[in-house]
């Protein structure tokens, strides 16, 4: 492999397991992302992903293996350290502060990288980039869930990450709310921002993601753009098929 | 709406913790002496009372060690005071009194947050030290136990302890009352505006929610230990003005009850809320301090039965749920008028 | 043999006391403040029935059986509000405590006339050793055996495990879960009663015996973790072997704040206590059968 591969490549997973007791959940797991990437993880319930996510941002150690961001070996990292480099996610569950205002939660994620100065313009520069600045301060608990899982986004952005994780983005929207949300994805990769998402929705994927990564029972499946992925029979009877 | 609802509990809350400071200021003006220095011991329970408020309502750890920071604090005042035989070296005391606490909620913490330790976990070893440390100190009634020519004096504690002098001025009655005030209300007006700031909201997080604040990039065990050791010191604090207070200290000052029950009252109160916390530590001391001179054996039966109903009616707390009461009242007499106004100053 | 006896003493009384509190904290996440006076309950209870007459091992249980449907009442009229509130139920156990206590004092006064240890006692060498004692050690011994009996065979047991993995599956899948706190905290309850039936003639009856129990209780719970039988009887033992071992040694105050330190250290290394090594020892066992195959 040439080394100028190799300076484009931002995450990169080698070899990486994890068991849970006796169950193995991920196996030998290889990924590589290439800076500016919109890849997708995809695989049926239960196949490991948002244990990868989980094991990329630290939240879990790995069993073997190892991880490596920007070049820089970050298998043993904590997980602060990794958001504080660059490394951002959006959880499954929405991760915000549910008892808590809007603005509230965009301030506790963005005053670790942010002036006290500056903190206010920041929250409603993040405000205003999910478009959620018309709806004045409610408490997150009130909010629908589209809107809690923008918010999340803005969240995760603060820190002006490299790279975004987002574990399943548009699970339970409707449809407006689903393809507000694949503009957005879109718009902050064209902008520069590696994106890695896991997806349910096939339809979803095929309207934003570049390359797809099949994942089933731990392992990988199969690899490639979305287009070889969607046409390829294997996936479609593992995975696809059921859809 | 719901913003507008918040903006103006802060608001009542505001109006009420001027109210407290006035009054706590000229308190001594109506009062006999007797009445003004038991009050100082009041304040003692309520700063006790912050130091909960602080680590548990505000961040979240929910701590049994309290009590004993706070004998930690009283003891070494009382060892140390003793032991230099010269009053105009009892600030050093309280100095040292407050640092020893304070290093030993570090190194507690330390070895809890970094191990990983949280939530109900934290509250049970918090609870074995604090018996560890009161049951030792209950058996320290025999000769062997001395410090110095200062014995630590087994059940019965330490006795005879020195009051707080600067230079040669004698510190008490009135003057102590003011002094624990002073302290109390720097604490507690330092808790309030610590709200308002950046470390306000990493404390926040990690209440809300450790994982998600260790992925926002929260050094989470790291500011766990910064925030007890704080929280130890505050009830280091507590221990020292108490022990030069009443001149003693015993190990029941950190048993069991005494650790749980300021927890219990702070919770009973409204922990997320300083002020909540205050009022009601303070509160419980005045009617449990009537009650026991009444001599009523009712009194702790009272006691427990608002406990529960406070817990089962007001969970959030029964002073935070007087502050939302209030504020309610205000919007429904005030109108829509000042609905608009709270809207737009979010 | 003084030594041995000393441990069965010490076990025995870690593992009465702890009993009911590990059931109630294992299965509901409750921290139960009101252990002790529970304890207290049923000891006087067993005292009154005693001393109007009543064969000793009947009021021993009529004592158990009486605080457990005190127990049920609690939860029906406290503690079932609480659930998945374990910090506020801190808050009201503690609450039942304070009017438990001092009610029992309004009640009955500071004391009441107890009854004297039954079975009386024999000497072997310089040692002399009380036949009830002993006889406790045995008790000990087939309550945990009972309790196993009750989680591992019976139906309300296989639904009280269940619960305690994941209640909302749990409920799925037609278990009550409301129905299985409201048991558990009951059947916790009695056994708090049954121990201070057991203790009852060993000592002086007053409102707040229950304070001689919490420690020792809570001390081995923390060092237990959440499996209500694995982890009481593996800390009963250790902490009993720690405990007699400092107490022959160097008294019986060391005895309590050794068990203390060794319990917080414990608890730093092993933070789910033996509940939790178990656990993963079990798993790695798996793993390696799983390799093999």
């Amino acid at each position: 492999m040439s080394s100028e591969t190799n300076e484009k490549v931002l995450l990169e997973l080698i070899k990486v397991s994890k068991q849970f007791g006796g169950i193995q959940a991920v196996e030998d797991f290889d990924l590589k992302i290439q800076k500016g990437d919109l890849h997708c993880l995809i695989g049926p319930n239960g196949a490991g992903k948002t244990t990868v996510f989980k094991l990329i941002t630290g939240q879990y150690p790995v069993s073997s293996g190892r991880i490596k961001f920007k070049g820089k070996d970050i298998t043993s990292m904590s997980a602060s350290k990794r958001a504080r480099i660059g490394m951002s996610i959006k959880m499954q569950v929405p991760g915000v502060f549910e008892e808590l205002t809007l603005r509230e939660n965009i301030r506790i994620a963005a005053g670790n990288y942010t002036n006290a100065a500056d903190l206010d313009a920041e929250t409603e520069r993040l405000i205003k980039l999910v478009k959620l600045d018309t709806i004045g301060n409610p408490p997150v608990r009130n909010m629908s869930h589209g809107q809690q899982q923008w918010l999340e986004i803005a969240m995760a952005l603060s820190s002006n990450p490299e790279i975004l994780l987002l574990d399943e983005p548009a699970a339970g929207m409707g449809p407006e709310e689903t393809a507000f949300t694949a503009d957005l994805v879109n718009e902050l990769n064209a902008q520069g921002l590696t994106i890695l998402f896991i997806e349910h929705d096939m339809d979803f994927v095929k309207q934003i993601a570049r390359n797809v990564t099949v994942l089933h029972y731990g392992k990988k499946f199969a690899e490639g753009t979305v287009e070889e992925i969607s046409n390829n029979p294997a996936v479609k009877q593992i995975y696809l098929g059921n859809v | 709406m719901r913003k507008t609802k918040m903006q103006f509990s802060l608001g009542s809350e505001n109006i009420i913790t001027v109210l407290l400071l006035v009054a706590g200021a000229i308190l001594p003006f109506f009062l006999s002496t007797y009445r003004v220095s038991i009050f100082s011991y009041f304040f003692t329970s309520a700063i006790l009372g912050l130091s909960i408020s602080f680590i548990w309502g505000y961040t979240g750890i929910f701590s049994f060690g309290q009590a004993a920071f706070f004998g930690i604090g009283g003891y070494t005042y009382g060892i140390l005071s003793k032991l230099f035989d010269n009053n105009a070296l009892t600030p050093v005391a309280l100095v040292a009194g407050v640092a020893l606490a304070a290093a030993v909620a570090a190194i507690l913490a330390w070895f809890m947050f970094y191990g990983g330790i949280n939530d109900v976990f934290v509250g049970l070893i918090t609870m074995c030290f604090t018996i560890a440390l009161s049951t030792f100190l209950g058996q320290t009634a025999g000769s062997e136990w001395k410090i110095g020519d200062v014995s630590l004096g087994g059940f019965n504690g330490i006795t005879k302890i020195p009051t707080l002098y600067f230079g040669s001025y004698k510190c008490d009655k009135v003057t102590f009352y003011y002094v624990t005030f002073l302290i109390l209300a720097a604490i507690y007006i330092a808790l309030l505006l610590l709200k308002k700031t950046k470390a306000g909201y990493s404390l926040l997080a990690i209440r809300e929610n450790r994982t998600r604040s260790e992925l926002f990039g929260y050094n989470v065990p790291k500011i766990q230990v910064i925030v007890f050791t704080i929280g130890g010191a505050i009830a280091g604090i507590a221990g020292v003005l108490y022990a030069a207070w009443g001149n003693y200290i015993t190990p029941s000052n950190l048993d069991l009850s005494a650790s749980t029950l300021v927890v219990v009252l702070v919770a009973a109160g409204g922990r997320k809320n300083p002020t909540a916390a205050l009022i009601f530590t303070i509160a419980y001391s005045i009617i449990a301090n009537t009650l026991s001179s009444s001599g009523s054996q009712y009194a702790l039966v009272i006691l427990g039965l608002i406990l529960i109903l406070v817990i089962l009616f007001v969970p959030n707390g029964i002073i935070t749920a007087a502050f939302d009461g209030i504020d309610s009242a205000w919007r429904k007499f005030t109108g829509k008028k000042t609905e608009s106004e709270g809207g737009e100053t979010a | 043999m003084s030594y041995l006896y000393q441990f069965c003493n010490n076990f025995s009384f870690l593992i009465l006391s702890a009993i009911g509190l590990s059931i109630i904290f294992g299965m509901m996440g409750i921290i139960n403040l009101a252990h002790g006076e529970f304890i207290m309950l049923g000891a006087y209870i067993t005292t009154f029935l005693a001393t109007a007459g009543v064969p000793l091992p009947v009021a021993i249980l009529i004592g158990a059986l009486g605080t457990g449907v005190f127990g049920f009442l609690i939860d029906r009229l406290i503690i079932s509000h609480l659930y998945n509130r374990p910090l506020d139920s801190v808050v009201a156990t503690w609450g039942i405590s304070l009017i438990m206590c001092q009610g029992m004092r309004i009640l009955f006064g500071s004391s009441i006339p107890g009854t004297s240890t039954p079975l009386g006692s024999f000497s072997i060498g310089d040692g002399k050793y009380s036949v009830y004692r002993i006889l406790l050690a045995v008790i000990a011994l087939l309550v945990v055996v009972a309790v196993y009996f009750i989680f591992m065979h019976t139906k309300i047991g296989l639904h009280a495990r269940a619960t305690m993995q994941n209640s909302s599956i749990a409920s799925s899948m037609g278990v009550n879960s409301n129905k299985m706190y409201a048991l558990t905290f009951a059947f916790g309850s009695a056994l708090a009663g049954f121990c201070g039936g057991l203790y009852a003639p060993t000592m002086s009856i007053t409102p707040d015996i229950g304070s001689n129990f919490m420690m020792e209780s809570f001390v081995t719970v923390i060092v237990g973790g959440t499996n209500p039988l694995v982890g009481t009887v593996l800390s009963g033992g250790v902490l009993g072997l720690v405990r007699s071992f400092l107490e022959m040694n160097m008294g019986t105050f060391a005895g309590r704040v050794g068990l203390l330190v060794v319990a917080i250290l414990f608890i730093r290394l092993v933070p789910k206590g033996f509940s939790g090594l178990v656990d993963n020892i079990r798993k790695k066992m798996e793993v390696k059968k799983h390799a093999k195959n």
